[in-house]
């Protein structure tokens, strides 16, 4: 069996496969169905200062093969994520990835400054969250305030530090550089693509904000891209995502430039998805005769 | 409770009723775990596109067949596609479902007297309920609505079950139909007001009221029940992803804030629930 480990920006990986801020809570809902420590990592959903209450219902709509999400970050806190849930990661010896959010510079600093003590191996500053008025996307959709936010975390830790960007600009490497030179370690991509679904007959959008965000399936060709255009644009990691179901699937994200890989919106579909990817790129690195996982980075060829 | 993921073969799929058909599952773990008032969370057969699994309340398990057997109505693709899938033809069906999920029905304890209220498909939900009422020799009454009378498809099941529990003597279901063509004519909640009156007058008021079915009838049967002092429960119903509690997308406002309708719920205390 070949070599699973991988090193994203300082974050050691026993194999490349963590899974999507948002489809996976903090782990305990899918240890019924495998042992969460058996990920590379498992990415908690994003966490606030104070929790927030989240988007009207409803929340989710299903679409060709995706779905559209407007949960709006819904979130008890970060003293509930200290107390509750990174102990119990820790408890069955996960590796940890805290997806941290804010409604101002201040406010992800200040998350940030509440795990410092907490078992937590790096940070996901998310910019990139299209669900929310402040915030999220609003911040990471131009470069001055990416490398803000990003230079102000990066003073208020020495974990590694990824930051989770967004698709919904025109030019996605301008983000990733903004975001490097600022001080990230890592660059995570995908977040979601800002869709809509209408329902005809009743003449009304289907989610009660509007619009929310597409992942899954369909989004996988417009996440390769990205994460090909980031990897020929910065020398800094990347953990790529969008529409990842099986092995394959996350084989071809590190060909494109990925170092690891999330799961995302697959948990929905199937709760054993993420181990089903580790298993898949081990059966992959057998059967294409790959020592070591590492060399599948960037591996692309014409 | 610990949830398994089930791979589930389609044993039959047959039409009931107006866009009303029961399917059988092969399920034996979930078959011989499952409470009143749980549900599946399953992925439709042969329809690849569409990502999402939908939740199905379970209307009656087979221990010893090891199978589950759900009413269903089509609302939405999901459903109509599943309609025209016929396990006896090729190579059959075979589904993944996630389960037994959530929080069923909690009778109080001691309860001396109950009443369940389905409307539509929601009578199935109840059934395992009234199963358990009579084995544990509970009195209670049953009241059902639907649109027409070929749309209560829980009937037959209903009256030999009331027939036999001892519990239930001289109290037969009673029905009520939107178009007048069985029972009472117009909405069930008539009903409802009644049987809380009667169990008043009578002395032998109800102690607990179960309803399940559309919004606006679970709404305005817990309304009686609280006029009349008592303790109520519904099953709410949300557009969901995960099914196990991690995605928050099927959340319920509630007086203690959001809650998620898969594992908190389904079925809530209805003063808790913000309409």
């Amino acid at each position: 069996m070949g070599n699973l480990a991988v090193n994203l920006g300082g974050l050691a990986m026993k194999n490349p496969v963590t899974v999507a801020s948002g489809t996976f809570a903090a782990g305990r809902e899918y240890h019924d169905f495998f042992d969460v420590s058996q990920l590379g990592a498992v990415t908690t959903k994003g966490v606030s200062l104070h929790g927030w209450e989240g988007n009207a219902s409803p929340r989710i709509a299903e679409t060709p093969s995706g779905m559209l999400n407007s949960i709006g970050l819904q979130n008890p806190g970060v003293e509930h994520l200290k107390e509750c849930d990174l102990p119990w990661l820790a408890d069955v010896g996960a590796t940890t990835i805290v997806n941290v959010s804010g409604h101002s510079f201040d406010e992800y600093v200040q998350v940030i400054e509440a795990l410092e003590e907490a078992p937590v191996d790096a940070y996901e500053v998310n910019i990139s969250c299209p669900n929310v008025d402040a915030g999220g996307m609003t911040i990471g959709c131009k470069a001055s305030s990416v490398e803000e936010v990003v230079r102000r975390c990066r003073e208020a830790t020495a974990r590694p530090l990824i930051v989770k960007l967004t698709p919904n600009v025109t030019d996605i490497t301008e983000i990733a550089r903004a975001a490097e030179s600022a001080g990230a370690d890592a660059i995570s991509l995908i977040n979601t693509l800002l869709g809509m679904a209408i329902d005809a007959r009743r003449r009304r959008p289907v989610l009660a904000r509007g619009v929310g965000g597409l992942s899954g399936p369909a989004v996988k060709p417009v996440a390769l891209r990205m994460v090909w255009e980031c990897h020929n644009a910065v020398s800094v990691p990347l953990l790529g995502m969008g529409g990842i179901c099986t092995g394959e699937d996350a084989v071809e994200f590190m060909l494109a430039g990925a170092t690891a890989v999330a799961v995302g919106t697959a948990n929905f579909m199937n709760p054993r998805a993420a181990i089903e990817v580790v298993r898949g790129i081990e059966a992959y690195c057998d059967e294409q005769r790959v020592d070591n996982v590492t060399e599948l980075i960037g591996a692309l060829t014409w | 409770m610990t949830l398994v993921n089930e791979r589930a073969r389609l044993l039959a799929n047959r039409q009931v009723g107006p866009n009303l058909f029961i399917m059988t599952l092969s399920s034996p773990r979930i078959a011989a775990t499952i409470e009143p008032g749980q549900f599946v969370h399953m992925t439709i057969p042969a329809f690849e596109a569409h990502i999402l699994r939908r939740p199905f309340s379970v209307y009656a398990r087979d221990v010893e067949a090891g199978t589950v057997e759900v009413l269903y109505q089509t609302v939405g693709a999901g459903t109509a596609h599943l309609a025209t899938l016929l396990p006896e033809t090729g190579a059959g069906y075979e589904s993944e479902l996630i389960g037994p999920v959530g929080r069923g029905w909690r009778v109080p304890q001691g309860c001396a007297r109950a009443l369940l209220v389905g409307g539509g498909v929601g009578a199935a939900p109840l059934f395992m309920l009234a199963e358990s009422l009579a084995d544990a020799n509970i009195p209670f009454e049953v009241v059902l609505g639907a649109q027409t009378q070929a749309a209560h498809v829980c009937r037959d099941r209903y009256d030999a079950l009331v027939a036999q529990a001892q519990a239930c003597a001289d109290a037969a279901p009673r029905y009520a139909t939107d178009d007048g063509s069985f029972g009472r004519a117009g909405f069930c909640t008539g009903l409802v007001e009644e049987a809380l009156a009667e169990a008043e007058a009578a002395g032998r008021p109800y102690e607990y009221v179960a309803v399940c079915g559309p919004e606006p009838l679970m709404k305005i049967a817990s309304a009686m029940a609280a006029d009349h002092g008592v303790f109520c429960e519904v099953s709410l119903e949300r557009r969901m992803a995960c099914g196990i509690g991690a995605c928050l997308s099927c959340v319920v406002d509630t007086v203690d804030g959001k809650k998620r309708s898969c594992v908190d719920g389904p079925v809530f205390e209805a003063e808790k629930v913000v309409w």
